[in-house]
């Protein structure tokens, strides 16, 4: 089971779109994927605990010195962007 | 007969009143309907009416929080105040409700009768124009919380079917027309991303789409532009709150004085520094924030997930309206900090204008405005008109939300509660609507509705080849554009 954070600036709207996406996206790639959303401060704070973060492009500078995977999103809502990322990161091994 | 009178009643006095049990049943009843297992059911039920109850919690802490300071300055200046910041609204608007004796439940039917009405509008979108569906969920529930009190507060005799009805016809005709006017913008800055903006200042990036071009040169772009790294703590909320609140309520709390506020607020023990006794006062609202949006987190989330469920099975070739900080990452990095920044600029003086004007309403900048719609306003900006209309634009969004958020607050009396919206679009185009219906009544909901709806007709009869294009297919909207220019599609100019 990979565990996953989403993150957003207010952990309310965008992060929550990213999980959404990011559920059919692991289910396409069948991984089996737990997900969580919430806001940066609280995902910079629980990132450890994680496998994997996924955000904005933009906040990504956020997770400096963090030991977990953190990929950042363009598009917060194109499901091959997610998909070639989560390839790219090697998550489907 | 009888019986049956009872059993409405107690169903009346037992959950249509209240709201945490009225919205469970309704997250029950929707998953029911979704034929998902009764456990998931149950479980939905309970998430819902415990984040209601941690809601009522967080609303009450905040406005509690608030009162003392209130009072203080009712006492000495005779003045009110508020926080422009939706979730403050949010608070402030449900307080306002249950002043007058009516049910918060009315909210959670608003929303839903507000977006069955986007729904009609985009299945009738040959007629309509309206290619967007609004799925935000926790900007609905502050948007129909607000909402709700305006046309309580313009139509205070109104029944409750009647208000829930008008103003969720309303409140829909909003969420579809004001959404749908992004969709341009919004398809040209991410090149085809597939979305448009659902939030809180929708005819702010429309504006802004149009008068960024004007004001400068997108060449001279934030791209060269280093800003100071201590910038990056505004990246978290509880942070960005905090030392918000400790400014402006330091200063407040400040000139009232330690005497005063010790007659007012009992919290404040003889012992206590009082530098300290405002940092616990300021952090406080950070606290009841964070509660907040927990709460709304926990029962919103279900509701989101079902209307994007909506949206992709019955709407295909229509938009879904998301989150304003899904464009953020289609700017540059720095134009989301440049945008507050300068946002920030115009609050703080607009601020200084109410007090040297002795406005009877102190305005206090909350983070989401200040935030969320200058940073979005400076990444459309950037793009269009470079560094100048990127910092000149969010300057005067920020003067326009004081001001507006100003009179809203006192017009509409939320001020007494210490809150209002304080997003652009209510701000500006809310404001005068609810003006519009205070004056006017039920003519001027009806002039309104027909205006709104006027707005994706003209734009329709403006670019009739390529309105729906550009939402359904952007690969093919370049195609035809690069024909119009008289080039590839690989070098075609979007605006």
């Amino acid at each position: 089971m990979l565990k996953v954070i989403a993150a957003c600036g207010s952990g309310m709207g965008s992060s929550q779109i990213i999980k959404m996406k990011l559920q059919k996206v692991f289910k396409k790639l069948n991984i089996e994927a737990d997900i969580y959303h919430t806001n940066v401060g609280d995902a910079k704070s629980q990132a450890n605990n994680y496998d994997v973060v996924f955000c904005s492009e933009s906040l990504v500078g956020n997770f400096n010195g963090t030991k977990s995977k953190v990929i950042g999103l363009k598009n917060l809502l194109s499901e091959t962007e997610m998909t070639a990322k989560i390839q790219a990161a090697g998550l489907n091994q | 007969m009888i019986i049956l009178l009872t059993i409405w009643e107690f169903f009346q006095n037992n959950v249509l009143t209240k709201p945490q049990f009225f919205i469970g049943f309704i997250v029950f009843i929707g998953y029911a309907l979704l034929r998902k297992p009764v456990y998931e059911c149950l479980a939905g039920f309970i998430k819902a009416v415990v984040g209601y109850m941690i809601l009522n919690v967080a609303s009450g802490g905040l406005v509690g929080n608030f009162r003392p300071v209130l009072a203080g300055l009712k006492d000495r200046f005779h003045l009110s105040a508020a926080v422009i910041d939706p979730y403050f609204g949010q608070a402030a608007a449900q307080m306002s409700v249950e002043h007058v004796g009516r049910s918060f439940s009315l909210m959670m039917i608003v929303l839903l009768i507000a977006f069955t009405m986007n729904i009609l509008l985009v299945l009738f979108r040959r007629y309509t124009k309206i290619r967007t569906l609004f799925i935000t969920g926790h900007v609905m529930v502050q948007q129909s919380s607000t909402a709700l009190w305006l046309v309580l507060f313009c139509f205070p005799k109104l029944q409750d079917p009647g208000v829930v009805i008008m103003l969720g016809i309303l409140l829909g005709t909003y969420w579809a027309v004001a959404s749908n006017l992004t969709v341009e913008p919004v398809a040209k800055l991410t090149d085809g991303g597939g979305f448009a903006t659902g939030h809180q200042q929708m005819f702010g990036i429309f504006l802004v789409s149009k008068l960024a071009k004007k004001i400068g040169n997108p060449k001279n772009s934030l791209d060269n532009l280093k800003l100071p790294g201590f910038l990056s703590i505004f990246n978290e909320n509880v942070v960005a709150t905090g030392i918000l609140m400790f400014i402006f309520f330091g200063i407040i709390i400040s000139i009232l004085g330690p005497e005063l506020m010790h007659t007012i607020d009992k919290e404040f023990v003889k012992n206590q520094n009082f530098g300290f006794y405002i940092l616990e006062k300021s952090l406080n609202f950070a606290v009841y924030l964070t509660i907040l949006q927990l709460g709304v987190r926990m029962f919103v989330s279900e509701l989101t997930n079902s209307f994007q469920g909506i949206s992709e099975k019955i709407l295909p070739g229509s938009v879904p309206a998301v989150d304003c900080a899904a464009v953020f990452g289609f700017g540059n990095p720095n134009a989301v900090t440049f945008g507050f920044l300068f946002g920030a600029f115009g609050q703080f003086l607009a601020i200084i204008g109410l007090v040297i004007f002795q406005s009877p309403i102190l305005i206090i900048s909350g983070f989401v405005p200040l935030f969320f719609d200058n940073a979005t306003f400076a990444v459309f900006a950037n793009r269009l008109g470079g560094i100048r209309a990127a910092a000149i634009i969010p300057f005067f969004s920020g003067i326009i939300q004081v001001l507006g958020g100003g009179f809203a607050a006192y017009y509409f009396t939320t001020g007494n509660f210490g809150g209002w919206h304080g997003n652009f679009d209510w701000d500006t185009l809310w404001p005068i609507i609810g003006v519009i219906m205070n004056n006017f009544q039920y003519a001027g909901v009806v002039v309104v509705v027909v205006c709104l709806l006027a707005v994706p007709q003209i734009i329709y009869r403006r670019n009739k080849d390529t309105y729906f294009l550009i939402a359904e297919d952007y690969e093919k909207y370049k195609e035809v554009e690069a024909k119009k220019q008289g080039v590839t599609a690989d070098e075609v100019v979007i605006e």
